[in-house]
């Protein structure tokens, strides 16, 4: 009966981030969080598959204080137990230090043989925790999986990359990072938001996992994060008649020479 | 630290990637150095501008399992940057690589430049409301997207090194069934011109009307995540954003779509963004050159016989 851990990261929701056209800053101070939403995938899944094989599985998260609120909805969607890593580091985590820090608190946990990650984040969509973690732990991955099965001591996935795809076969333990194909994430009912409440929560800080100062510094040095300006011409037809719309589009797209 | 280094398991985009590699080689007088496992194409990177190439030899046909032996050759060599072609595998092994040499990786760098003495590149976040600057250290790693760069004109005559590492590779995965995904239409990717569908589309049936148009302008059809992914309605090479296909078409023309970000951040290459929606608050607007506010149901007809 193999132990499930899935990661997911607390991000800000994007729709609600403002930019400030005078310096193109970003205002977050209306942003609220969610679970990321490959992330969302990857719990479905490390339950499905708990659901189908009788596995444990527990949800592991590294965050800033905010991520207090994730917990409750992580563990109503299904996990056992889950584990935080509480610590304002989080807040400027690129994923050298994301992966070093997650590798530390599943050392800790002990017992995983597959560790279920979100293909990448909504926030910054790095791509690159899963294979990260499963190559500090010297440990196999298989990425961007659209299904998976597990057999034994092994998992068999399908991946999907480009222009095909690949059944890879691997003895646990193992790494997945799901695609959002895999499944539809469930809408926890009342009885499971409740229920969660309930569940076991251990929190640490970054000081209990016995990492290097240096493993949780960033790498790369941010310049800047500024807002993304596209300059369009922005002819928008509102009035007239749907006839009269779409000459004054035909002329246009023909002065252009678009046609 | 020496060299700039490209890889790619898809040679093309070795290519595209040695382009970018040139232009740093020449503002930092470094050597550009291609890395692959393919010993037949070390020419070709040559030809198209690689001082030097290193053929990694293993016994693995799985370009991920080469991961290790990227890695153990940067550190040994120590090259100011290594940019990585950004194909899933490309990103799979990159990760691995910078894990190795425990060191950032900028995934999907869109622009890269040397300032003030070091690499800078930057990246879309938040689905493409924002862009973030990061300056390298270390050795700088980045994956690249395909096409970001065009293919150096070949020159048969470059000479360069060639130089064969036998490398050890990863064992722990066995690859069975490798099925190619057959596409059913023209690759969107590289496609001319663009109807675009998404959800403001009502039934599949409707799928004519795109068609229609798309016939008279000659253009390929794509749609958003929506429309293959929770409809499949088309296949999922089709749709168009930040986790599907990024489209550099001269014309992109979209109906009921209403350019939530991750969609907008795949279009903004188009040259001319045309949108077709009810819904005049619609992000699209803010994202297009001309726009019809009204039901694509009337509008696109009307446009399909105006355009013959
Ligand atoms: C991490 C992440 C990655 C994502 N990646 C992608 C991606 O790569 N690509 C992508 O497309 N999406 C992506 N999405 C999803 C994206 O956020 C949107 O949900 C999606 O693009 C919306 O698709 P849509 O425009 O078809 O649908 P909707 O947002 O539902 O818009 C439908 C539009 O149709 C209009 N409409 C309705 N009826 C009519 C009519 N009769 N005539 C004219 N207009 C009409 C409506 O006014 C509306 O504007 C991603 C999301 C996340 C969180």
């Amino acid at each position: 009966m193999p132990n499930i851990v899935v990661c997911y990261k607390w991000v800000l929701d994007e729709q609600d981030i403002k930019i400030n056209p005078a310096n193109l800053a970003l205002d977050t101070s209306r942003a609220k969080y969610k679970i990321s939403e490959y992330d969302r995938n990857a719990i479905e899944e490390a339950v499905l598959q708990a659901e189908k094989s009788g596995a444990s599985v527990v949800c592991l998260t590294f965050g800033t204080s905010t991520a207090k609120q994730s917990l409750k909805d992580a563990l109503s969607r299904g996990p056992e137990k889950a584990y935080w890593i509480n610590d304002a580091a989080a807040e400027k985590a690129d994923a050298f230090v994301t992966s070093n820090v997650l590798v530390a608190a599943l050392r800790k946990v002990g017992d995983y043989d597959i560790i279920i990650c979100g293909e990448g984040s909504a926030d910054t969509y790095g791509q690159q925790v899963g294979p990260r973690v499963a190559t500090l732990l010297d440990i196999p991955v298989i990425t961007f999986v659209t299904e998976m099965k597990i057999e034994g001591n092994k998992v068999i996935a399908t991946r999907k990359i480009g222009d095909c795809t690949e059944v890879v076969t691997v003895q646990i333990p193992v790494v997945i990072t799901v695609l959002p194909e895999v499944n539809k994430p469930r809408i926890p009912s009342l009885k499971q938001v409740l229920g969660a409440a309930k569940k076991p929560v251990t929190e640490w800080k970054i000081a209990d996992l016995g990492l290097n100062m240096e493993d949780t510094e960033p790498k790369n040095n941010v310049k800047s994060i500024k807002g993304f300006v596209m300059s369009r011409k922005n002819v928008i037809y509102k009035e007239g008649t749907p006839a009269e719309k779409v000459t004054s589009l035909v002329a246009n797209l023909t002065k252009e020479g678009a046609l | 630290m020496a060299g700039i280094w490209v890889y790619s398991e898809d040679t093309n985009i070795a290519q595209q990637l040695l382009t970018l590699g040139g232009e740093l080689a020449d503002k930092t007088q470094q050597q550009v150095c291609a890395v692959t496992i393919f010993e037949q194409d070390a020419q070709e990177l040559i030809a198209s501008g690689a001082d030097k190439v290193f053929v990694l030899k293993g016994d693995s046909a799985w370009p991920e399992s080469y991961a290790q032996a990227v890695a153990d050759l940067a550190s040994k060599e120590s090259p100011m940057a290594v940019f990585i072609g950004a194909t899933l595998r490309g990103k799979d092994l990159a990760a691995k690589v910078a894990a190795r040499l425990k060191t950032g990786l900028v995934t999907d760098a869109f622009s890269v430049r040397y300032e003030d003495g070091a690499i800078e590149t930057d990246r879309m976040m938040y689905g493409g409301l924002a862009v973030c600057t990061e300056v390298l250290r270390g050795i700088g790693l980045a994956t690249i997207p395909p096409r970001t760069y065009d293919v150096p004109v070949k020159d048969n005559s470059r000479t360069g090194e060639i130089v064969k590492v036998n490398v050890a590779v990863e064992a722990a995965v066995a690859v069975g069934n490798v099925c190619p995904i057959v596409r059913q239409g023209a690759d969107i990717a590289t496609a001319e011109k663009l109807v675009c569908i998404g959800r403001g589309v009502g039934k599949k049936e409707d799928l004519l009307l795109a068609q229609n148009l798309a016939a008279v302008l000659g253009a390929e059809i794509g749609c958003t995540r929506s429309i293959a992914e929770d409809y499949h309605w088309l296949p999922n090479e089709n749709y168009i954003g930040l986790s599907g296909q990024k489209v550099k078409p001269s014309l992109y023309l979209s109906m009921g779509v209403s350019g939530q970000i991750q969609h907008v951040a795949g279009i903004r290459d188009s040259k001319i963004i045309v949108a077709i929606d009810t819904n005049e608050n619609a992000p699209i607007f803010a994202a297009a050159d001309y726009g019809i506010v009204g039901d694509l149901y009337q509008i696109v007809p009307l446009l399909t016989e105006a355009l013959k």
